[in-house]
């Protein structure tokens, strides 16, 4: 013990003194940067970008929030509006980097009829923004809101229930019939992981440039990574706690862990829906709901896949599983619907896809002996489920 | 950027399927909340556009300060330069004026800074007015960094052209533009430098403007030269106007007293369009094509022209109020090229 602190004591002084001369070097190199004009490039033209991040259409009118996602400012002069100079009220014209305002144009849009925006700049720069058909942007009052509630119920609570009742089934089944459908939960993941990376790299690419996509993307995914290893540890030490009434099996652990990355994901895709709807740019018809139904039923199946060969849990289990994997629709579309931004979604996506790649993992991990992925039946399994998913995604495409 | 493709985003959405269940009694009710149905989406049922009449409407918001500029357009419709008179010899009058290329950010819509090129640092540059047989000295010195010339519409030597090689003045230089004022009209000068359409296009021209030796009834005289602005350097002109400020006789009408005869010169400059027009409300005018002649060849509301035509109208309003003239090419009218006169 002594020798081991005196060892570090002798230590310290170097990697202090290595320290202290990377902050030197920095120190030095900022100072030739902030007080050298020599060293910095010749000043380039200004580049000036807005990010129309909210097209909101109202009874005569069209309100926008803008961003700055350059790095210059940026100076608002006009407004053009399908090519006609259109009378606008603005907060702030002038947008420092990052910075956002609100516009409010007097347009007399027409429903279903696209909208060319324009916003020119001092500079006579024209930034514009196409919307491919105008329609009125729902409102945040009771009605709408309990629509949107409603629609996440459909989307998400609803089929995810359904596909619980599959639990009597997956207790008939040979333990070697458990390892099938435990694999067939990952090809479900699975289909949903690549799914979800694809959509939230599509927002992150429409994300201001500034605000970086891709990085809300990635620190969304590793956030959920961490959060689900942490709430996987909670479980465990709560099942050991309290053995007789909560948590009480791996298998249990491991069903709450699949509803909460499903749960993360269908958050994802309320938002995704809510905001096409407020969009005015979906129309679904009866041919797409029994799409919507076969296809996502699927995931309540893959929540109780690990309950099949353990006692039945208790039943309020089955209540809370069902509701952590569909509440988060509900959520995900009353966002999606009255307050989207490509921004967030990128990173509620990012969220999503770490939760599915933290819990493909923690299956994985858990399949041993007869529901191996090494065995034939598994393998089929897997396989089983991604066909699954695409087959019935045909159904909705 | 920036913009959403949510259509193809919500397929992609539908394709993946965790979009579940019954979503479509949900979704009926919102779509048929905000919209009607139809095949033809002009006979969808409108909304009340009228519930919002504030801040809505055509034009600019804002005004141009005309200070920073140095002209202002209400100056420049009716400021005719004779130049510095003096007489030959012969006894025929010579003016003589100065020219300097300076380039000038100037305003050309409210907030919006054009990088323009400039004789002496207005857009249009200086009408010039001259009876014809006179003999013009115009001494051209160019300040910016490109070569530039004055290529008068006249009669005159070669060597008077204006052109590359002939009367191009390099940076830092001087040239005298020296010729007889002919034939009287409604003419323009412009720069004939290359690349022509950088050259014009960014504000190299002006009225010139010469009188029959017989002269011409009196009238309130005024020069409108037609005139856009590329902002973006697209190819494609944002703002189009009377005298270079989109919209600015909205704002300032021009006053016209009413039973007088006015004289209009008007010239087209126009860059990137085939066409340009000028059409006054509520009445006719007497057309002059040119303004080479003493009678007029027409009678009517509208006269389109080409880049570099340009004609003489003389109209009469016996009514008051305002009224509109304006481009009939309705584009160019949302982009700018909208005025009225106040009649008195």
């Amino acid at each position: 013990m002594a020798t081991s602190s005196a060892a570090a004591n002798t230590r310290r002084p170097l990697w202090m003194s290595l320290g202290a001369a990377a902050l030197l070097v920095l120190l030095v190199a900022l100072a030739f940067k902030v007080f050298d004009s020599t060293v910095s490039l010749r000043e380039p033209p200004p580049v000036e970008s807005l990010a129309f991040e909210r097209t909101i259409f109202k009874e005569g009118s069209i309100d926008l929030r803008l961003r700055n996602d350059g790095p210059d400012g940026v100076q608002i002069a006009q407004v053009l509006v399908n090519d006609a100079y259109w009378n606008f009220e603005v907060g702030d014209p002038g947008l420092g980097r990052l910075e956002t305002t609100t516009m409010t144009i007097g347009y007399p849009w027409e429903e279903g009829l696209p909208v060319n925006i324009a916003i020119i700049t001092s500079t006579g720069v024209t930034i514009e923004h196409e919307v491919e058909a105008a329609t009125l942007t729902p409102e945040l009052d009771r009605s709408t809101f309990v629509t949107y509630a409603l629609l996440g119920i459909y989307i998400g609570v609803i089929p995810v229930g359904f596909g619980l009742f599959a639990f009597p089934l997956l207790r008939r089944v040979s333990r070697a019939w458990l390892g099938f459908f435990l694999a067939l939960t990952l090809g479900l993941l699975a289909f949903l992981l690549v799914d979800t990376i694809a959509e939230g790299l599509e927002l992150a690419g429409e994300t201001a440039a500034a605000l970086d996509g891709v990085a809300l993307f990635a620190m969304g995914a590793l956030l959920a990574v961490a959060g689900l290893l942490w709430l996987e540890g909670w479980l465990d030490r709560r099942k050991d706690k309290v053995r007789s009434s909560a948590v009480s099996s791996g298998g249990l652990v491991l069903a709450y862990l699949i509803a909460a990355g499903i749960g993360l994901h269908n958050m994802g895709e309320g938002l995704a829906v809510g905001a096409a709807l407020a969009a005015g740019e979906v129309a679904l018809g009866t041919f797409l709901v029994l799409g919507f139904a076969l296809h996502n039923t699927t995931e309540g199946l893959a929540i109780v896949s690990p309950l099949g060969g353990e006692e039945r849990p208790a039943l309020k289990h089955f209540a809370f599983l069902g509701l952590l994997a569909g509440v988060p629709t509900i959520f995900g579309a009353w966002l999606g619907g009255f307050a989207f931004s490509p921004a967030a979604a990128a990173f509620a996506f990012g969220i999503a896809a770490g939760a599915i790649a933290q819990v493909i993992w923690t299956i994985a991990r858990s399949m041993r002996g007869e529901s191996a992925m090494t065995r034939g039946l598994p393998t089929i399994g897997f396989l089983t489920g991604l066909v699954v998913m695409y087959g019935t995604s045909l159904l909705v495409a | 950027m920036g913009s959403v493709d949510r259509r193809n985003f919500l397929k992609r959405v539908g394709a993946a399927g965790a979009v579940g269940g019954a979503a479509v009694i949900g979704a009926r009710e919102i779509v048929a909340g905000a919209s009607t149905t139809s095949s033809n989406p002009l006979l969808a049922q409108g909304h009340d556009h009228h519930a919002l009449m504030a801040h809505r409407g055509l034009g600019a918001v804002g005004t141009v300060d005309h200070g920073g500029n140095g002209f202002h357009p209400l100056e420049i419709l009716e400021d005719f330069d004779g130049g510095e008179i003096s007489k030959d010899s012969s006894g025929r009058t010579v003016r003589e004026y100065e020219f300097v290329a300076v380039d000038k950010e100037i305003e050309v819509a409210p907030g919006v800074f054009f990088p323009a090129w400039t004789y002496n640092g207005r857009v249009p540059g200086p009408t010039i007015r001259a009876t014809e047989g006179d003999r013009l000295r115009i001494k051209f010195t160019n300040t910016t960094e490109h070569p530039h010339t004055i290529h008068f519409h006249g009669i005159h030597p070669a060597r008077m052209d204006g052109v590359p090689g002939a009367g191009e003045v390099d940076t830092g230089e001087t040239f005298t533009y020296d010729f007889i004022a002919e034939p009287f009209g409604t003419h323009l000068y412009h720069c004939h430098s290359t690349p022509l359409v950088q050259h014009i296009h960014r504000g190299l021209y002006g009225g010139f403007i010469i009188d029959p030796k017989k002269g011409r009834p009196d009238a309130r005289e005024m020069v409108v030269v037609m005139n856009a602005f590329d902002t973006n350097f697209d190819g494609e002109n944002e703002i189009y106007a009377a005298n270079t400020v989109a919209f600015a006789y909205v704002n300032d009408p021009i006053p016209v007293n009413a039973g007088e005869l006015q004289r209009m010169h008007v010239i087209n400059v126009t860059e990137f369009d085939p066409l340009n027009s000028i059409h006054i409300h509520a009445n006719f005018f007497n057309l002059y094509r040119t303004g080479t002649s003493l009678e007029p060849s027409e009678f009517t509301d509208i006269i389109s022209m080409i880049q570099a035509e340009r004609h003489m109208l003389e109209f009469t309003y016996e009514h008051t109020g305002r009224f509109m003239f304006h481009a009939h090419q309705t584009e160019f009218v949302d982009l700018g090229w909208m005025s009225m006169f106040e009649v008195s």
